[in-house]
């Protein structure tokens, strides 16, 4: 794989330079840097729930402001500045690749596209504000202190662009670059995934962007839309904010299963079971996306049928990514799969996967849901979401990349262990919330009642974050020790799985 | 274009619709059981407010930071906020309904045990959240 | 895993081009010092990013303070008033029609009075009642003078009482609070002369003589019940306050509690927003956390009964408040 035109560049040049390779490391590197940022964000807030601060003790943060801007900024951080982007990285590194073309559309906007992020993130990180990354109003209006709100505001105006103008890149990209001999038929799930998760991009974001305009002005004062004092309504807001982040969880999601039709194929020396599957899923779900959003919202007050309209909605995404599931053990049946780190991931991955869309068809349920809104369950649902699927794909990608971008290859074992400890430690950390949860504690809260049950699991949820902390530290350092030290890799098959079937454009499964 | 027959994967779609579908019909028969208020339940206004909750019964009582009912009676709750958003929870009660500034939101139960609840606030709404709780007392009928 | 220099190519394809030790260090060196240029900057303005609340709070109050404190010296006057609406429902109005006697009443008060509304909804929609010194719109309802809400009107048939009490001269208006109603009539007039007698509504020339308080923000260990210095059925439980008018008075309070609380000086307990006298120490905005404190100094104003408290929502309300009597 063509990694570099010239020899020694200097780092300006890089950092400058248009070509995708360049921009997809230039975001894989902020992203891993966020990643391990957020993440150390949520081992605070994990150590700070250890224990009920009874009597003044078992308390690490000084006051609940602190606690809540920490968690705010976690979860923004790891969604805006750690998904999305890896998702970009990966996008713009192999898609033209895939698409047999020379670089994306328009190579100096997809430069601009990534240079938006590490100012939103100096907005968003320097003001670190306090009402959660949901932003919800009145409370964000007339409750949450500035400057650190309105710099939120303006970080995450930047980052819809960034994310509006990678989408246009990638559309154009794969539908009208692609090589005249390559039918749409032929494209690689990678690059279809891309494709979808860009459409949901274009549609949803604008309202978002929409919202947080509308948001800004009622922070100022001239304009009433979601402050009732002012005549307007907040649930506006819900709705706006969830028509996009209802298919942003898509987006989120969507290229983390396309690395993951990557991977299994490959490793298990086999091809996908079903291609017209997969893309037909794909676009099932991208359209379905938007038909379940205010299940969000189950309990604002909504009418029967409004909610049963939504949760309609939610179930009908069920069976698009039960497809993909069916794929990806199809494609492994008789396979010879080979367990290598990243095979590791993605089978984790996948494991996770049907567990958080499990957990989630109880909360689509109506009056299950009356149990587990805004409790823990709900946050370990959502975070066996975007640890356990998509932080999994994301992370077994960055090991099969490792070889191709590097030219080394990793330490199998530390991977190894990497990834062991992470199961663990996720699964120790989720499904331990989603009992929590069912006890009935709430989410966002810096302390708790010291009801035993809560503490017990709490401790619990804090050890498996300790241990996901840990295989991160290992593989922190696993990444940079072997990207400038690591055994030299063999380019034409890094991880020993025979056969010419490492390319993506070179193919040669019999059913392309 | 695959050679493969795929008649598995059919049948697999099959279930998980049908299963879908029957999650779906259980949920819709429940909530709709759920929803309906049964007549004369007792009205008690409640209202939310960083950092506490206040209670007005019928009767004009009035309590801040706990609640009195009595065993086996229906209770309707109109829950209302002065600032913003918070859920009334009663977790032990299944009693969840966001306090919406500028609305009135609704929801009944009817406690069945003598005991001690917790009430607690389900929707992020700044510094002390995390204590807006309060305690319901289902006490014996007094007459 | 940044860029790349020449090795030893070992593949017959293309030149790979992989990066040495040195330059990965010096990327990991760029990292670190971005993060601790930002985490400088950060800690170093830690108070400033969350100091200042947005700018509709202001414009929000600030119809709450135009509002002046008022200390119920004067007498009581009863009001009834009933919502009445038109048969095409296209005006509406207290008590009255447009052209018939007794239509929306002007009300004529002096400063220190009291008004009693008894209000009923005589018609066959939703309203409710307030008091305001806007001249138009439905904001800037003054606590206390409040019967229902927007969010919580009063039905056909259901009534209610409040009080207001004039603390400045100039016109007030009672209006139905849903929104639209006012414009379409339902608003009459309240007429405030200046206060009656004696010294009862003038504040004293300052007198010289200085005070010094201590009250420290206690809170109970199940956070429900708040109060000052001590708390109920302890010594010293939000302590009276009692100095003569013009005298100068100096409060020191701590938070020896493990929340947020400000503190000042109202005529209204349950109105946060209109703290007299220049009074206050921190707001809502920008609290006490556990362990500050603060102290003010003011003169105290026309005799009367008012009240410190707290200044947290809901802080007075669950105990934090004492009396502050001026003689």
């Amino acid at each position: 794989m063509v990694l570099e035109f010239q020899k020694p560049r200097p780092i300006w040049q890089i950092m400058f330079s248009t070509h995708h390779t360049d921009i997809g490391l230039l975001y894989l590197i902020s992203s891993l840097a966020f990643l391990f940022l957020g993440g150390s964000l949520a081992l605070a807030i994990r150590a700070e729930l250890f224990f009920p601060n009874i009597e003044g003790t078992g308390q690490i943060i000084a006051d609940s402001m602190t606690f809540n801007r920490i968690f705010t900024v976690h979860g923004t951080t790891l969604i805006f500045l750690f998904i999305i982007p890896f998702a970009s990285a990966v996008g713009n590194y192999f898609v033209p690749i895939m698409v047999r073309y020379k670089d994306m559309a328009y190579p100096k906007l997809n430069a601009i596209a990534f240079w938006m992020i590490p100012p939103a993130a100096v907005l968003v990180w320097l003001g670190f504000a306090d009402f959660t990354w949901y932003a919800q109003p009145p409370y964000s209006i007339i409750s949450a202190p500035g400057p650190a709100a309105d710099m939120w505001i303006f970080g995450l105006k930047i980052l819809g662009i960034s994310s509006v103008l990678g989408a246009i890149n990638f559309v154009v990209t794969i539908l009208k670059c692609k090589h005249p001999d390559m039918s749409i038929g032929q494209v690689p799930l990678l690059a279809w995934s891309f494709l979808v998760t860009s459409c949901i991009i274009i549609v949803a974001i604008p309202t978002f962007a929409a919202a947080l305009l509308m948001l800004l002005t009622d922070r100022l004062g001239i304009s009433g839309f979601f402050n009732p004092a002012m005549g307007g309504d907040p649930i506006a807001y819900s709705h706006l904010f969830w028509f996009t982040f209802h298919p942003e969880v898509y987006v989120l999601v969507l290229p983390a299963i396309g690395m993951m039709y990557e991977i299994i194929p490959r490793f298990s020396r086999k091809p996908i079971y079903s291609y017209n599957s997969g893309i037909f899923a794909f676009v099932l779900l991208a359209i379905v996306a938007f038909s379940s959003w205010a299940h969000h919202m189950f309990a604002t007050g909504m009418s029967f049928t409004e909610k049963t309209v939504f949760m309609v909605g939610t179930l009908a995404a069920v069976p698009a990514s039960a497809m993909h599931v069916f794929n990806f053990i199809a494609t492994m049946w008789n396979g010879r799969i080979k367990f290598a780190t990243p095979m590791m991931w993605a089978v984790g991955g996948i494991a996770l996967f049907f567990a958080a869309g499990a957990g989630g068809v109880v909360n689509s349920a109506m009056p299950l849901d009356f149990s587990t809104h805004d409790s823990y369950w709900v946050v370990g649902h959502f975070h066996l979401f975007v640890m356990g699927t998509i932080a999994f794909a994301s992370i077994g990608f960055v090991y099969y990349m490792f070889p191709y971008v590097t030219g080394r290859m990793y330490n199998e074992t530390a991977g190894k262990a990497h990834f062991v400890l992470s199961f663990v430690g996720t699964v120790l950390v989720f499904f331990t919330q989603h009992v929590l949860g069912l006890f009935g504690m709430p989410r966002r809260v810096f302390d708790y009642p010291p009801i035993p049950e809560w503490i017990a699991m709490n401790q619990i949820a804090s050890v498996g974050a300790m241990i996901i902390g840990t295989s991160m530290v290992i593989f922190l350092i696993n990444m940079i020790y072997s990207s400038a030290k690591g055994e030299l890799a063999n380019i034409e098959d890094p991880f020993g799985l025979g056969g010419k079937y490492y390319y993506p454009f070179e193919a040669k499964n019999p059913h392309h | 274009m695959s050679g493969h027959s795929n008649w598995p994967e059919w049948i697999y779609i099959a279930v998980v619709v049908a299963l879908m579908a029957w999650v779906g019909a259980e949920a819709w028969n429940a909530e709709r059981l759920v929803e309906h208020v049964p007549e004369g339940a007792e009205v008690i206004k409640v209202t939310a407010q960083q950092w506490f909750w206040t209670f007005e019964h019928e009767d004009g009582t009035k309590e801040i930071g706990e609640l009195h009912v009595e065993v086996g009676k229906a209770y309707k709750f109109e829950i209302e906020s002065k600032d913003v958003i918070h859920s009334f929870n009663i977790h032990d009660y299944v009693v969840l309904m966001d306090a919406v500034p500028g609305r009135v939101n609704t929801v009944w139960f009817a406690p069945t045990d003598v005991g001690e609840h917790a009430i607690q606030c389900r929707e992020y709404c700044g510094l002390l959240h995390y204590n807006m709780r309060g305690t319901l007392y289902v006490e014996e009928p007094s007459s | 895993m940044s860029d790349k220099t020449e090795h030893t190519a070992n593949e017959s394809k293309q030149q790979v081009y992989r990066t040495t030790p040195e330059r990965t260090g010096k990327m990991m060196i760029i990292m670190l010092g971005i993060c601790i240029v930002g985490a400088i900057v950060f800690f170093s303005l830690w108070d400033y990013w969350i100091a200042t609340p947005a700018p509709v709070v202001a414009m929000m109050a600030g119809e709450a303070e135009h509002a002046a404190s008022a200390a119920a010296t004067g007498k009581t006057i009863t009001q009834d008033l009933t919502f009445i609406e038109s048969s095409d429902f296209r005006t509406l109005a207290f008590n009255a029609l447009p052209n018939e006697a007794g239509h929306n009443p002007t009300i004529q008060m002096n400063v220190g009075d009291t008004v009693v509304f008894n209000v009923d909804n005589g018609g066959i929609s939703f309203h409710s009642f307030g008091v305001t010194k806007a001249d138009e719109g439905f904001a800037g309802i003054i606590p206390g003078s409040e019967i229902g809400a927007a969010s919580n009107p009063l039905k056909p048939g259901e009534g209610g009482s409040s009080e207001f009490v004039a603390g400045e001269e100039g016109t007030y208006y009672y209006i139905c609070t849903v929104p639209g109603h006012r414009e379409q009539g339902m608003v009459g007039e309240i007429i405030i002369g200046p206060a009656q007698g004696g010294s009862s509504g003038i504040a004293a020339a300052p007198t010289g003589v200085s005070h010094e308080f201590t009250l420290n923000f206690v809170e109970s260990s199940d956070f429900r019940t708040l109060a000052f210095n001590a708390l109920p059925d302890e010594d010293d439980h939000n302590p009276e306050i009692r100095v003569n008018s013009g005298d100068e008075v100096t409060i020191t309070v701590a938070n020896m509690g493990k929340s947020f609380h400000s503190f000042g000086v109202v005529s209204n307990p349950e109105d946060f927003n209109s703290v007299i006298w220049d009074s206050a120490i921190a707001a809502m905005a920008s609290p006490l956390k556990p362990g500050e404190g603060g102290s003010t100094t003011f003169v105290a104003g026309a005799p009367g009964t008012y009240y410190y408290i707290c200044t947290i929502p809901g802080h007075a309300l669950q105990g934090m408040q004492g009396s502050f009597i001026v003689e």
